[in-house]
């Protein structure tokens, strides 16, 4: 865990005279054991990109650019855009829902009811996504209880199809990464002090009005941490559309699989994955851009 | 009503309202339905899918227990050696990433040296990596080198995917610890390795064990990256499981979830009990 020669060698007044250096160089020592394996997940990626420009057959000596041409054969593009119109409508509902309970569990006082809350939060983000899986697969069947419940309402008469297509994955979708959102949303508004929310009903603001002024805008950083986090975690998504989807949701993660599984394809995988790797990083750049500015400006303006 | 409440109980501004509270209970208990959903299916005395069951019994816990105790030829693999596995897995993980986890926290929150900023977003990547392409990219690191690993490439793994949530929960807690402790204690004349595992490291003990947990929480559910990773000697619960639903649902598997899910609610529990108020660090 520790380092005991730097320590042990290292002369007290030496340490002080070129202490920049002592100090950057002890820290990377520190750092070294965990960014070994970083470096795996490093070189890992650049191995994917080395891949993708490879061929069938000879993926390392080959160099060519047709995976990535094949990505813009209709199939494959509208397995991309497919993937990231549910990563987007997920991203959205999963934020709208999120910003009630993120502002409930922040200001919630029980210390038990707020441990069941966490855990209910935590729980979908933390078990398994195979085991919620199945339990969708209950939910949305044919026989399932969503569909028992439309009936029992007299909202339809016939079963309706919600699993293996669009609908049952985007639930699907939404559930999974829900907790992604709530995360970011809960500590921002829990970084706000309740005297913001004090002074604006003295100035005699309804409690909607307090809401959508003063909590929402100052939790903007906050939210769009979660809906930059979800679109992220569900562009890349492969268990919820594998087992809700069928083969008849090509996500794109989904695509990845099958192109190394059954079709032994490793520069098309690569390629595919290379884009969501870029789409996955652009995002986040994005995110991290508009959040700093905006952290800046609530900043100077308190 | 609600005329009622707000005489008895006014709502001071920065409380959440009866109907915010409503709203949101019905929201999270959406959220955890299809976890609810299994466990009460597991229970189900049919043998379809139908939901609610229309009998209740335990027949698939003790057919569950009948795979587990003699698992029949055609399983590819038994389920107490999946289970051995993930555990193994697991427990490896945690050990590990907890190790190198200290020592970075401690840099990240102590110490001010050059590429600090890289350093913080580079241990926060593996959050955001496509999980996919971390399968197809360590499953081409783990094919192109000259020698086999077995389970130790799972571990490898998990490391990695489990390592921003324990430096987080570390750093979270070190940022606690004021340096003044470890300056008395190098001032009494401890070295400054040993103020730093006398000192710091215990006072930083529920960060740890909270990263530690949920190390072992990853690794023990994680599913995508492992699914390109495994091999048929070499599986933990969850690839078992898929492999034995993936032509045909059948409930005893959702005895095994409610057994997988138990766990995870008892270690996500002690969990927020260790972290406590702040809530748990991501």
């Amino acid at each position: 865990m520790q380092n005991p020669p730097i320590t042990r060698q290292e002369d007290a007044a030496k340490l002080r005279r070129n202490r920049p250096f002592s100090a950057t160089a002890r820290a990377w020592l520190f750092l070294t054991p965990s960014m070994l394996f970083l470096a795996v997940l490093i070189v890992a990626s650049l191995l994917v990109l080395r891949m993708s420009v490879g061929t069938k057959g000879a993926e390392w000596s080959g160099f060519s650019l047709d995976s990535y041409a094949q990505l813009f054969e209709p199939y494959y593009l509208k397995s991309l855009l497919l993937t990231l119109r549910l990563a987007l409508i997920s991203a959205v509902i999963a934020v709208v829902l999120a910003i009630p309970v993120g502002y409930t569990m922040a200001r919630l006082k029980s210390p038990l009811i707020r441990r069941v809350f966490l855990a209910a939060v935590l729980l979908p983000l933390l078990v398994n996504l195979l085991l919620q899986s199945y339990g969708w697969l209950v939910i949305l069947g044919p026989a399932g209880m969503l569909n028992q419940a439309l009936k029992g309402m007299g909202l339809i008469t016939r079963p309706i199809m919600m699993l293996y297509n669009q609908n049952g994955v985007l639930m699907g979708l939404v559930q999974t990464a829900f907790p992604l959102a709530v995360l970011p949303i809960a500590s921002a508004m829990r970084g706000i002090s309740r005297s913001y929310e004090e002074a604006a009903a003295t100035l005699g603001a309804s409690r909607f009005q307090v809401f959508r002024q003063v909590i929402l805008p100052m939790s903007l950083p906050g939210i769009i941490t979660g809906a930059t986090l979800v679109f992220a975690y569900n562009a890349s998504s492969f268990v919820v559309p594998l087992l809700l989807g069928g083969r008849r949701v090509p996500m794109l993660a989904v695509m990845v699989h099958d192109q190394i599984a059954p079709l032994m394809n490793w520069p098309a995988a690569s390629a595919a994955g290379v884009v969501l790797i870029i789409t996955t990083l652009a995002i986040m750049t994005l995110s991290e851009f508009v959040t700093g500015r905006r952290r800046r400006m609530l900043e100077a303006s308190q | 009503m609600s005329k009622k409440i707000r005489r008895s109980q006014p709502l001071l501004p920065g409380e959440t309202g009866r109907f915010a509270a409503i709203v949101s209970a019905v929201i999270l208990f959406l959220a955890v339905t299809p976890i609810l959903t299994m466990i009460v299916m597991s229970f189900s005395g049919s043998a379809n899918l139908d939901f609610p069951p229309s009998s209740y019994s335990l027949q698939w816990y003790k057919a569950a227990w009948q795979t587990f105790v003699s698992p029949d030829e055609s399983d590819v693999l038994s389920l107490g050696k999946a289970m051995t596995t993930s555990l193994m897995v697991a427990c490896l993980t945690m050990i590990f990433a907890t190790l190198i986890a200290v020592p970075a926290s401690y840099a990240l929150t102590r110490c001010e040296f050059r590429g600090k900023a890289f350093a913080m977003q580079l241990m926060s990547l593996p959050l955001v990596f496509p999980m996919v392409v971390l399968g197809l990219a360590l499953l081409l690191v783990f094919d192109s080198l000259p020698f086999h690993l077995s389970t130790s490439r799972l571990v490898i793994a998990h490391v990695i995917l489990a390592l921003p949530f324990v430096i987080k929960n570390c750093t979270a807690s070190m940022m606690t610890i004021g340096s003044e402790v470890e300056e008395a204690a190098q001032m009494l004349g401890a070295s400054p390795t040993r103020a730093i595992v006398d000192v710091v490291v215990p006072l930083m003990k529920s960060g740890i064990l909270a990263g530690m947990l949920l190390a072992f929480i990853v690794s023990f559910n994680e599913f995508t990256v492992t699914y390109f990773l495994y091999n048929i000697d070499v599986m933990t619960v969850p690839i078992w499981m898929y492999s034995r639903t993936v032509s045909s649902l059948d409930p005893t598997v959702f005895s095994f979830a409610v057994l997988i899910v138990l766990i995870d609610f008892v270690l996500i529990w002690a969990l927020e009990k260790l972290v406590g108020e702040g809530g748990v660090s991501f």
